[in-house]
């Protein structure tokens, strides 16, 4: 741990609070390109189906129509939007346009026009003949389906397993077997900006795609691959972006706008209504998970068996790497000697599951805590004794050979929670009367730092100093309004003691920023954080270098204290950092620019514990949380404020998934609640009070002992 | 056809079609792109003006309907150069985030800061309850309205 940290640790507000104060934040929408093109999609109506025909002659008999596209008249290229590097392998099954439509919301046609009013007319005028089959609804139902398989050339489902120790002998010698069922349901990511693309060909340069992505990198490789264009003809820019929640971290709009921008060789917006975002981008993966739980007689876990089945939708997408990726969290919350995840991921006919804050977590602790609370209740034990007696502790190792869970606090986490929400006391208080009944819960959670252990991970950052003692740090980062930007100034500013206000970081941008695998993963604060700490230092070396020169003395007797730089114990020595930046220029004839790279060295786990009382009304089975405590492992928190939002935002958004966000369809597939006028989510007054503590006890390799945030508390 | 009204203090006279909404007005051919729009169908809130003292959503309200009033946007709130005290407050209690909800969000506090200076907790998350989140979990917002309102102790300290 680090003490007498002078900007880590403060709360600093976002940079680019005022514009969004006063309304002068240009959002995408906001923003015009000139003589642009709008694009309005015609989205299939039926769940399961072909296109047999589609007439557009009323459609461009619309004034301002420029032209229509369907899969009769685009490229045919499969890709998955999920990809974010090339040649990944997942299955690629996705096209820019249907002629095999596999839900309500599948990209049929897209109508160009002059404008939007005219695309949206158009495109209500555009007819589709389809052949219909019967839709499949259920996940359950994937192995008897054989009429209308959705992805001919595609296994019926796929299968993905993680073990560790002898599970089927454990599960003879246990005390005890217990087995639950939990089903998770489809939900979506309502970030209040929709899905928005804007495509701009250039006659020498290429296109430029502006995306509030999450991965500019990634959109860059899918586009420039539906697109057969160079990488280097492809530059993506991320623009401010309204809420995201791992909604626009697949590349989703950005092929087909760039695709008809290239084609029509104009520049074309397409802005998704919020119909279109709910049903036709991505949605949290609905699943159905088996729990055997094998326990001794003093009610130690000796054997687990989970199995899962997610629904990745009508298009796998990410939907395998989301089942890997919850199974390997039942691995490393408790002590658990032998226990198999077998992850079955189905097609349904339904819309496309993917990305969700937490990828799979929320699904697979949902599944796995409930069943916990199941077998304490089941051995007569208070569900936060059980689990203190099985979690997991720090340093220990995870049983399937992943990365070291690290500094792991969750035994920490539950017993300050105990304490402060006084479990104990409330629990023997527990209302048995009435129509109103008062209860308390918690449940334990995990999640991961970035990629370490399984793909690649390494960041790239560039950090200059100009002659003014300002600084900039060139780097492919994404705000999505968490405040990465500031944490890594601040961050920077720890190293080189200087104003957060003076430090200005870049956002990806593919022809300028650094490579970097974006917001994702749970990684930036750890991964780029770190990289932006090692930068900050090569940086600071490099002046003294040079200083060291300039002064003709030793850099071990130069001092940089706060913008100022001298010779120790002469104080006529002292100038600015900008002063000595000039200097540096001018004497040495260099800059003060370094060009670092950092991979990423490990992947703890970060952790937390929740604790909720709730009363319902077991008149209606309505359920209200009334008071909320969240306790985190942090490792340490770069700005407390941030941290403390990412945790309330993740709770009304965990709150949401547990009690009334669901996205449902009839009987023949048609969603019933397409809109925010009949899909529920928490407001003001739901919305509980939530106290949140913060363990930080630090962790190795996270800059300053800090670790990730954003994605565990939805979890 | 022509209609005439105030936005922000600044009187206008602008020819419109019968079928169209308020917000597109406000964004399109004024440029008052803080409004934004989140759902279209008056849900989210992101849109919320002050048209005559009320918050409205101005996706419901269709253009000809603004003749004659009085239309406050988040644009209309600072003054020379001096930020509302509610806009402080937000940028002081970690009540924004994305910022996409934000300028609907602070429009409906305004609108209930005028006729109630002094709300309680309870009024505040009734004035807001039509604005949806999804960033913040709302109780930093919570806590800016408070801020801002004359009544600075109503012991929201366990928000």
């Amino acid at each position: 741990m680090t003490d007498n940290l002078k900007y880590v640790g403060r709360n600093i507000p976002l940079h680019d609070i005022r514009q969004k104060v006063t309304g002068s934040m240009k959002y995408l929408g906001d923003m015009d390109f000139g003589n642009m093109l709008y694009i309005k999609l015609v989205l299939s109506s039926i769940a399961n189906g072909k296109v047999v025909k589609i007439d557009t002659s009323l459609a461009e008999k619309v004034p301002g129509v420029v032209k229509i596209y369907s899969f009769a008249n685009t490229p045919s290229t499969k890709y998955s939007g999920s990809a974010w590097f090339k040649d990944e392998n997942t299955p690629k099954t996705e096209t820019l346009f249907s002629q095999r439509v596999r839900f309500v919301g599948d990209r049929v046609a897209a109508v160009v026009a002059e404008n939007p009013e005219a695309a949206k007319k158009a495109a209500e005028l555009v007819k589709v003949e389809y052949e219909e089959y019967e839709p499949v609804l259920k996940m359950e139902d994937y192995l008897n389906t054989r009429e209308g398989k959705l992805h001919e050339e595609e296994p019926d489902y796929y299968i993905k397993e993680i073990s560790c120790g002898n599970m089927e002998d454990a599960l003879e010698k246990a005390y005890k077997v217990f087995s639950d069922e939990v089903e998770t349901q489809k939900v979506h990511h309502a970030a209040m900006e929709n899905h928005i693309c804007i495509a701009v060909p250039h006659p020498t340069e290429g296109i430029t795609v502006y995306s509030p992505c999450q991965i500019v990198y990634g959109v860059q490789c899918i586009v420039a691959q539906v697109l057969n264009m160079p990488l280097n003809r492809v530059r993506v820019i991320k623009v401010p972006t309204g809420g995201s929640f791992g909604g626009k971290q697949e590349t989703v709009l950005e092929p087909v706008c760039a695709f008809i921008a290239k084609d029509l060789n104009r520049a074309v917006k397409m802005e998704f209504e919020r119909k279109e975002s709910i049903l036709s981008t991505r949605t949290r993966n609905a699943t159905k998970g088996y729990v055997k739980t094998a326990v001794d007689k003093d009610g130690h876990i000796i054997a687990r068996d989970v199995k899962v089945i997610l629904d990745a939708g009508a298009y796998t997408s990410g939907g395998c790497k989301v089942s890997i990726a919850a199974g390997k969290k039942s691995f490393r919350l408790y002590r658990i000697p032998n226990q198999r995840y077998k992850g079955i991921i189905v097609n349904t006919n339904t819309p496309i599951g993917g990305a969700c804050r937490g990828y799979g977590s929320p699904q697979i602790h949902a599944i796995t805590e409930i069943s916990i609370d199941n077998v304490a209740r089941s051995m007569g034990m208070d569900p936060v004794d059980f689990r203190l007696m099985n979690l997991i502790q720090p340093y220990d190792e995870d049983p399937t050979g992943a990365p070291n869970i690290g500094n792991a606090r969750i035994i920490d986490c539950v017993q300050k929670g105990v304490s402060e929400f006084k479990w104990y006391e409330r629990r023997k208080a527990d209302d048995k009367g009435g129509r109103y009944k008062r209860g308390i819960g918690m449940a334990c959670a995990t999640h991961g730092n970035g990629y370490y252990g399984a793909y690649h991970d390494f960041t790239r950052m560039n950090l200059r100093m100009l002659n003014d003692g300002s600084l900039i740090l060139e780097a492919g980062l994404h705000e999505l309004g968490c405040g990465t930007i500031v944490s890594t100034a601040q961050i920077v500013a720890e190293i080189l003691d200087v104003e957060v206000s003076k430090i200005h970081v870049t956002e990806g941008d593919t022809r300028f920023s650094p490579y970097d695998l974006g917001s994702q993963a749970s990684r930036v604060t750890y991964v780029c954080g770190a990289c932006a700490k090692e930068t900050a230092k090569l940086l600071k070396e490099l002046m003294l270098e040079n200083a060291s020169k300039i002064y003709k003395v030793p850099k071990e007797s130069i001092d940089m204290k706060g913008g100022y730089i001298w010779v120790k114990g002469n104080e006529r020595t002292k100038r600015t950092y900008g002063d000595m930046a000039a200097e540096i220029q001018k004497v040495n004839k260099t800059e003060l620019y370094v060009s670092h790279e950092y991979e990423s060295k490990a992947n703890p786990g970060s952790y937390a514990a929740h604790f909720a009382e709730i009363i319902v009304d077991t008149y209606t089975g309505l359920v209200r949380v009334v008071d909320y405590l969240a306790v985190h492992d942090i490792g340490k928190a770069i700005n407390p404020g941030f941290v403390e939002g990412q945790i309330l935002g993740g709770v009304q958004m965990g709150i949401g998934m547990a009690l009334y966000e669901e996205i449902k369809f009839d009987a023949k597939g048609k969603p019933i609640n397409d809109s925010f006028a009949k899909y529920h989510m928490v407001n003001a007054p739901d919305m509980p009070r939530v106290k949140t503590l913060l363990i930080e006890e630090g962790e190795d390799y996270g800059p300053y002992g800090a670790k990730s945030i954003g994605e565990l508390c939805t979890v | 056809m022509l209609i005439d009204f105030i936005v922000n203090g600044r009187e206008y006279s602008i020819d419109v079609e019968s079928d169209m909404r308020l917000i597109d007005i406000l964004r399109y051919k004024l440029g008052l792109t803080g409004v934004k729009e989140g759902c279209g169908e008056g849900e989210c809130g992101a849109c919320t003006i002050i048209m005559d003292g009320e918050a409205v959503n101005s996706c419901l309200v269709m253009a000809v309907q603004a003749r004659g009033k009085e239309i406050i946007t988040i644009e209309g709130l600072e003054k020379n150069g001096e930020l509302d005290p509610l806009q402080t407050a937000f940028m002081e209690n970690g009540a924004v985030q994305c910022g996409y909800c934000t300028p609907g969000m602070i429009m409906s506090a305004k609108a209930l800061l005028l006729k109630n200076p002094n709300p309680t907790e309870e009024e505040i998350r009734e004035a807001i309850a039509g604005n949806i989140c999804r960033c913040t979990g709302y109780n930093n917002i919570v806590k800016a309205v408070k801020a801002a309102s004359n009544n600075i102790d109503g012991g929201f300290e366990e928000i």
